[in-house]
């Protein structure tokens, strides 16, 4: 679910990159770069099931 | 490098960008190979990686907009080495098929390393910073270029759905969870 809501983030992103202000696209673009990191960051401290 | 022959690389980029996202849904419908989590990821950061050069097409180029681009292809690198990793054991088949010898995740680390590359080669010219105030003429070959990424980002928004469904996508999905609910 959290991957749908960035790929729709990053969509919107776009748009307004396009046809809205600099300024609004890079906030947007701010605060979907953000998220990324936090999906990652939630996914690299998952317990790794690793057999040695 | 005059601030036309930037924007024109930029539009290329974007191109190159569309490239990457189709041949990843390529991947995922002709081999029905469905994309892991991490997967996902690196194909939002490859996304992610077109609004820097939208930003340049649209405003002209700018330092903010390349630095924008630069931090997305360093996240994504790292993504893609965390995968790696994750696959670096010996014995490990790795996840999905490889293509050329490497597995996806590979290609894209490639691909953001090459990215970081171009990035820091385009902010080593200055002119194409002079003459802000001007506006960008955008083609018909850049419009197409913007909208082919931004429709292959707008795909990507259905398949995901489409395979994680409402809850939290599996580490291994080997079906599309709201079609499977669906029926």
């Amino acid at each position: 679910m959290e991957f749908t809501a960035l790929f729709l983030a990053v969509t919107i992103v776009m748009l307004a990159a396009w046809w809205g202000t600099r300024a609004l696209a890079l906030a947007l673009f701010a605060v979907t770069f953000v998220a990324c990191v936090a999906t990652y960051l939630h996914h690299a401290s998952d317990v790794l099931k690793l057999s040695f | 490098m005059t601030r036309s022959l930037a924007v024109a690389l930029n539009v290329l980029g974007l191109y190159a960008i569309a490239l990457v996202l189709a041949a990843a849904f390529a991947a995922q419908l002709l081999l029905d190979e469905l994309p892991c989590p991490l997967c996902l990821l690196q194909r939002i950061q490859f996304a992610l990686l077109a609004v820097g050069p939208i930003l340049n097409v649209r405003f002209g180029p700018r330092p903010s907009h390349y630095a924008a681009s630069l931090l997305v292809a360093a996240a994504g690198a790292a993504v893609a080495m965390r995968q790696i990793l994750l696959h670096i054991m010996p014995g490990d088949p790795g996840y999905g098929s490889a293509l050329l010898g490497y597995h996806y995740y590979t290609w894209a680390f490639i691909g953001f390393a090459v990215a970081i590359v171009l990035i820091a080669a385009m902010l080593l010219f200055d002119r194409e910073f002079e003459d802000d105030a001007q506006p960008v003429a955008v083609g018909a070959f850049a419009r197409t270029g913007v909208w082919l990424v931004i429709g292959l980002t707008a795909l990507n928004v259905i398949s995901t759905l489409l395979e994680c469904g409402f809850a939290a996508c599996p580490d291994n999905p080997l079906a599309y969870e709201l079609l499977k609910r669906m029926r």
